[in-house]
């Protein structure tokens, strides 16, 4: 985040109650505010978990994948390593990112694949790709709790409860055609937890207007002081298909080492 | 004919019937339009899944298939470009571009379900890696450019045949669609975009595919019933004027025509039932056969005014009934049973419906005939018509039919012979009868939609699927290397079959994949031996892949693959040739208790529909004939009576195939139907004529000659208007867009025309030359003694009456 930026956060953050006083009772937050909400809160430098990825087809075919994943901030480059636990035929396969923080760098990607025994270089996926056969895009995985303020024209429509809690309902309009056609959505409404600012739920249409994908962060709790969802949900209206992602063992203190992160290790495992 | 009106069951029914006219009118009307309300809920199937049954093993086979690998039929944009780079041109990928940006936007369209060389993506190996990017984004600047996007087309087989035609000249842009049925605005959709696209010489854009042909086909044959039904009615009107040249002769029977459609449209609707591509001729038939037991009511009618000046008009009316009742119910009967037999052939569900509701409007006809029409009479005063004088007195038409019939008695063994021959040429024509059909061919030749399906299946591989799913007993079964092997045999297989352009599975995406984790080389272009390698490479293309993208080509548990063999024509006669290798193959080289494979895919459901036109056709024929003769024998309490009423219907049947032999005429979908329908039309000649021979030969005096003076302008001329109703109105058919609709009226409209040649010159010259006992004849005494051959020029004189 830039200094400014984050100046104009803090400011906001303090004036807060004061607006909120000045303004009626009933007054929501103006939808950008919420977004800036949403991306000051703390992720954690470093994190490690177990994660299962089941994926279903439209027949109801399951696939599930058992994985073991870290993540890393090198300042503002952020790495990602996936290692495959199972099934038997993919153990050992595994899936290192470097993603860096100028817009107009690539990312770059490498798979492990042990039954050739070779590091491949995969070129970098657009935003709007999904991700490793699932219902998320990259672009919704490397932002993971986070939005992207700058893509969209945001606008607060009103208050929802989503399981229980007060959500900000927000609709996010791609800011214009080109960025509608790289992240593939036309438009998006997320619910925002109003006290704790993570989204519970949202809903994707796609660039001609038809209902795309509704995803859900369930289990919401906090690890390590930070609001952690166990569990997200994506479900495509269009292909039937849907992902379930199930967060283990989460930990957000714990030393990863750098090394993790490097081709070396992808052959090695972690 | 001069009887005295006798006070039967049918003189109490009409005398009842006239008792009653404003009650029987104003039902009749309530009827008419309480059918008429149904109407508008009729909902149209257009689509080649109309013409097999639901349950048909295939049908069920194939939905299966289409549910486990999301296939659905396409909308296909071509962009053809004859020049020297073809369409890898800076401008011709702009205009892919172009056209992909806005496909996307039509509603209906999934835009992810676009695929095309602007959306497709390029999967290369490199030294360390993998490489999948767009063929361009955004479309080339330059020349050079454009040749790079050819290399690299050139360079991966999988879009060659499918995406980008083999000698560059063409492109495809495949859209899925969301809803099926909204195909028709779909397709009217994408030719306003491919009309307002940017103009470039040399580019020819289509739009074709299975998607694009249902949806155009709903509307092709829509505006033809809406041309065609006003002039069939026309045509009739003016018939009936120039055969009566009354007012109430003229209008009434329309009146029965518009109860008849009424009864059809009106309980097909109610019932729920589909109009398909072939309902769209029942309108015109129903017409014109509506109107043939009007005509023989009103010919009565307007005689026995005539002939009776004396009798009041209620008199005349029950007199016309009376006499007219018997040989109408029988000829609609026969008609009926032609309908029916068509339903009971239990061929294709558009065949059958149609022949089911063509019964219905036929009995509403009656009914109309036998009610309405009396009832309606008695409401105006008697206006003799001007075209029929009565006696034997008559107008041109009756002339002209009283020649032909003289002629023929006058030359019995001159027609005979003729006849003779006609059937000997037409068995030969027969014999050279082709069974065919191809969806396409609904639509005339200069249809910018056939012209594009043949466009397309020139320049690429074929738009016509042919499936082969293959299925293995275990979770993740193809992962095994030999398996995979299996399959690129068979696709090596199919790939020499007649027509087949070329074959895309999974197997090609594996070698794709394998080729470029190997650094690209040629020689990687193969199916890896370690079965874990290829669950690798599944994952390793999901780096970069939807979740769906192979969701067309094998199952979410890697159980079962689709091979889809793309064909280049969708003619019956050679995709049975590709079915018949393809099943024999299968069996012999490929089946085992591990792996099996089935086929599937639009080419093997239509294979399995087609392939019953011939037995449907020759089933209903034969269920058409039999009951006919039954119900002639019946009719005339004489077999052989039953089989000479069958003259015209073998004459018409036998010299439409020999027409379909030599004209080149397919048996197909709307063809097939003729002869059911023909024979029921037929035979309605048939009967009229024996009818009327046995009758004067049994109550008339004279010679035979003397006596037939009688048949030919009286029934001989209703005949005539009867054949120039139903001939016209079948005849309208050819006014039709729809070929089949075409090749329909035309032989049905020879059938007619047979018939009523048949009905009044070889009818009578073989009655003259057998003299045959069911007719009247009798042997005279000194002939049987002498054993000589009979002369019915004077041996009609000593017919005895009666039987």
């Amino acid at each position: 985040m830039q200094p400014k930026m984050r100046h104009t956060l803090i400011a906001l953050f303090l004036l807060f109650p004061l607006f909120a006083s000045i303004a009626a009772a009933e007054a929501l937050p103006a939808g950008d505010e919420i977004a800036r909400r949403i991306n000051a809160r703390n992720e954690g430098e470093v994190v490690s978990r177990f994660v299962t990825m089941a994926m279903t087809d439209r027949g109801g075919t399951e696939r599930v994948r058992e994985t073991k994943s870290f993540r890393k901030y090198f300042g503002k480059e952020k790495r990602v390593v996936i290692f495959y636990l199972s099934p038997a035929n993919i153990k050992d396969t595994a899936f290192l990112t470097y993603d860096y923080p100028e817009a107009d760098r690539d990312d770059d990607q490498w798979l492990y694949l042990p039954a050739a025994r070779k590091v491949r270089r995969i070129s970098a996926s657009d935003r709007g790709d999904y991700f490793l056969g699932t219902d998320f895009t990259y672009e919704d995985i490397r932002k993971e709790t986070k939005v992207g303020i700058e893509d969209y024209a945001w606008k607060t429509l009103g208050e929802e409860m989503i399981d229980g809690h007060r959500c900000f309902l927000v609709e996010q309009i791609p800011v214009n055609e080109k960025t509608a056609n790289e992240l593939g959505y036309g438009k998006v409404q997320s619910w925002v937890d109003a006290e704790i600012w993570m989204m519970r739920q949202a809903k994707f249409w796609d660039v001609a207007g038809n209902p795309l994908k509704t995803s859900q962060f369930k289990d919401i709790k906090p690890i390590q002081d930070i609001w952690t969802a166990h569990q997200l949900i994506s479900e495509n209206h269009k292909t039937g298909h849907k992902t379930v992602f199930t967060f283990k063992d989460v930990d957000y203190g714990r030393n990863v080492k750098d090394e993790i992160f490097t081709e070396d290790a992808l052959r090695r495992g972690f | 004919m001069s009887e005295p009106i006798r006070s039967d069951r049918a003189s109490k029914f009409f005398g009842w019937v006239t008792d009653h006219p404003k009650a029987l009118v104003v039902a009749g009307v309530l009827l008419m339009l309480s059918a008429a309300a149904f109407i508008p809920g009729l909902t149209k199937d257009t689509s080649s899944d109309a013409f097999i049954a639901k349950d048909n093993p295939a049908r069920v086979y194939r939905d299966q298939v289409k549910k486990v690998f999301g296939l659905s039929d396409p909308f296909v944009i071509a962009i053809i470009n004859h020049g020297p780079t073809g369409v890898f041109n800076p401008e011709t990928l702009r205009l892919v571009q172009w056209l992909t940006d806005r496909v996307k936007k039509i509603s209906n369209v999934d835009p992810d379900g676009v695929v095309s060389l602007a959306t497709e993506s390029n999967i290369v190996g490199t030294v360390d890696g993998m490489q999948v990017s767009k063929f361009f984004d955004p479309p080339p600047a330059t020349q050079a450019q454009a040749n790079v996007i050819r290399a690299a087309i050139a360079d991966f087989p999988l879009y060659q045949g499918s995406l980008v035609a083999r000698d560059s000249t063409a492109t495809l842009i495949v859209a899925e669609i969301l809803d099926e049925i909204k195909s028709e605005t779909t397709y009217n959709a994408f030719m306003a975009l491919v009309k307002e696209a940017p103009q470039i010489p040399g580019v020819e854009l289509h739009v074709a595919g299975e998607g694009a042909i249902s949806g155009y086909l709903y509307n092709y044959i829509d505006r033809d019933a809406t041309r065609l039904n006003p002039i069939v009615a026309i045509v009739i009107t003016l018939v009936l004027f120039i055969a009566f040249r009354t007012v109430w002769g003229t209008l009434l029977p329309n009146v029965v025509v518009l109860a008849t459609v009424a009864a059809a449209f009106g309980t097909m609707a109610a019932g729920g039932i589909s109009f398909y591509v072939i309902t769209n001729g029942l309108a015109s038939i129903l017409i014109g056969m509506a109107v043939a037991e009007p005509i023989h009511i009103f010919t009565h009618y307007y005689e026995i005014g005539r002939a009776h000046p004396d009798l009041s008009h209620r008199d005349i009316i029950v007199r016309t009934m009376i006499e007219t009742w018997k040989p109408l119910t029988n000829t609609i009967l026969t008609t009926v049973v032609g309908f029916i037999s068509l339903y009971l052939s239990g061929g294709m569900p558009p065949m059958q419906y149609f022949g089911l509701f063509a019964a219905i409007g036929v009995t509403a006809a009656w009914l109309y005939g036998m009610m309405f029409i009396p009832a309606a009479l008695m409401l105006v005063k008697f206006k003799p018509s001007p075209a029929i004088r009565g006696g034997n007195t008559t107008d041109r038409y009756g002339r002209a039919v009283v020649a032909l019939g003289n002629f023929s008695i006058r030359r019995p063994r001159l027609i005979l012979t003729v006849t003779f021959m006609i059937i000997i040429i037409s068995g030969m024509g027969a014999s050279r009868l082709i069974i065919d059909e191809a969806l396409i061919e609904n639509f005339q030749q200069g249809e910018p939609i056939y012209h594009a399906d043949k466009a397309i299946n020139q320049v690429m591989d074929g738009t016509n699927y042919l499936d082969i799913v293959v299925e293995t007993q275990t979770h993740e079964g193809l992962f095994n290397p030999d398996y995979l092997r299996r399959m690129d045999a068979l696709q090596r297989f199919v790939e020499t079959l007649p027509g087949v352009g070329g074959t895309t599975s999974v197997v090609d995406y594996i070698k794709q994949m394998h080729r470029s984790i190997n650094e690209n080389r040629k020689d990687a272009y193969s199916i890896p031996d370690n079965r874990d390698l290829v669950a690798q490479l599944f994952l390793l293309y999901s780096a970069s892949g939807d979740p769906t993208d192979f969701e067309e080509e094998i199952d979410y548990d890697y159980r079962r693959a689709n091979i889809r063999a793309s064909i280049n024509t969708s003619y019956y006669t050679n995709n049975r040739i590709v079915i018949e290798k393809l099943d024999q193959y299968l069996a012999e080289h490929f089946n085992t208790n591990e792996i099996t494979a089935h086929l599937s895919g639009r080419v093997n459901v239509n294979h399995h529909w087609l392939k019953t036109i011939a037995t449907t056709h020759f089933v209903s024929e034969g269920i058409a004939l039999v009951i006919s003769w039954l119900m002639a024998a019946w009719l005339l309490r004489s077999f052989s009576a039953g089989l000479f009423t069958l003259v015209p219907v073998f004459a018409s049947v036998l010299l439409v195939y020999g027409v379909m032999g030599f004209g080149g005429i397919w048996l197909a979908v709307g063809t097939s139907m003729f002869a059911a329908i023909a024979t029921g039309l037929a035979i309605d000649f048939g009967v009229h004529t024996t009818q009327r021979i046995r009758e004067l030969m049994q109550s008339g005096t004279g010679t035979f000659e003397e006596r037939m003076a009688q048949l030919f302008p009286s029934t001989g001329r209703a005949l005539f208007f009867n054949f120039a109703a139903m001939g016209l109105g079948f005849g309208t058919l050819m006014t039709s867009v729809v070929p089949p609709l075409v090749s329909f009226g035309g032989l049905v409209t020879v059938a007619m025309t047979v018939s009523f040649l048949a009905s009044i010159m070889v009818m009578p010259a073989m009655a003259k030359l057998f003299r045959p006992r069911f007719l009247g004849f009798a042997p005279l005494p000194e002939e049987v003694a002498q054993n000589k051959p009979l002369e019915p020029a004077y041996s009609v004189s000593t017919v005895e009456k009666g039987r």
